[in-house]
Formats: structure tokens, sequence, C-alpha cells
């Protein structure tokens, strides 16, 4: 296993788990996902200076 | 958050986190996962104690291990390193409940002074607009993106 720390991160130190990979692209919450697709599409996006 | 966190367990994309609280309830499998949105680099952040019989999320229950500050400190480092991967992501955040999102909202504001010197963090507002976070005010979705 694989062991990622970023230098100087406030992030957490993870292991990589391949076997994680199979939760992607499912939809654990559709309704919540559902609310924050109709905000995006209504409202967009802040304005941001980068 | 200067708490302690747990270790992670993460997919090799960085989309999908573990890690597993203890406490006087026992050990309890905890889940962040970012998913994909409508809009192109905008993720929602979904987030709760993880069943591996049936490899589903629930975000209402509540485990009272007397460790929420660690579970919430290792919500927020994920976050961090999730947009150390992905600089340019936009993350929205809600809670299951009003109550949840209210804890969130506390949370955010006990650590407003931290969390800003790395992001730009907004809420939606009853009137239907995106504004930058301002402590005392209620958000039904929080928004935040790397400076």
């Amino acid at each position: 296993m694989k062991t990622s720390e970023f230098k100087n991160s406030k992030g957490v130190t993870v292991v990589v788990n391949k076997e994680l990979n199979k939760l992607r692209g499912r939809e654990f919450f559709p309704e919540k996902l559902k609310k924050v697709n109709e905000i995006l599409a209504k409202s967009g996006l802040p304005k941001l200076d980068r | 958050m200067k708490h302690n966190k747990y270790l992670s367990e993460a997919d090799d994309t960085f989309l999908i986190y573990q890690f597993i609280s203890e406490g006087p309830k026992g050990l309890v499998r905890k889940s962040v996962i970012f998913s994909d949105t409508n809009v192109e680099n905008v993720y929602n952040l979904a987030f709760g104690d993880y069943d591996p019989m049936t490899d589903t999320l629930d975000d209402l229950s509540n485990t009272n291990n007397g460790d929420s500050k660690k579970v919430l400190a290792t919500v927020a480092a994920t976050i961090y390193t999730f947009t150390e991967k992905y600089p340019e992501a936009w993350i929205t955040a809600t809670g299951s409940t009003k109550a949840r999102t209210r804890l969130y909202q506390m949370g955010i504001a006990n650590n407003l002074a931290e969390i800003v010197k790395d992001f730009v963090i907004f809420g939606y507002n009853c009137k239907g607009y995106w504004e930058q976070f301002i402590v005392g005010e209620q958000y039904e979705v929080y928004l935040l993106t790397r400076k």
C-alpha cells in the first residue's frame, strides 16, 4: 500500500487503497446532489479573481 | 483545524476517503466522497457512516463516539488533501438535516480565520445567491475553493 503525504500540508495522511475505487461514480445522496445541481443551474458560481 | 486527525485511506484518484472513528461505541467506518456535479470542476462533498456490507453511506446516524472534533478535523483535512490534488476544484457541502447544516456552520465559524488563509468560502443564502461566508448568517449550502 502506498502512503501519500503532501509536503507542508494541512491535509490528511492517506494510504491509497484501490479497493475504494469501487465506490467511484456512485450517487450516495441523490437528493442532496439534486439540490446542489439546482442551485448551480440557477445561480452558477460566484465570480472569483484568481 | 489543529485537532488530531484520523489516518485515512483513499482511492487512487483521491476522490474517496475512509477513516475509522474510535470511541466508546467501538469502531465506525466513515467516508468522505467528492462527487461530480453537473458543473465541471465542482464537486459535492458527501459524508457519512459507511456500511461495508451494503457499500452504502448513512448521513443521518449519530455515532456518539466522543470524537466529533477529531472527525470534523479529519473531514476538513480531506478537503485540504483533495484540493491539493485538484487545486482548481470548487466544493459544495450541505448537511443531511438543518441541524447538521447548522453544525457545519458552527465548525466553519469557529475555524474561519484558519480556513480563509487558504480558501474562499461562500454560503448560499435565503435570498438565493452566493455571498462570502458571514458568521451568524444562515446558509443552505456552503461552497469553497482554494485561493
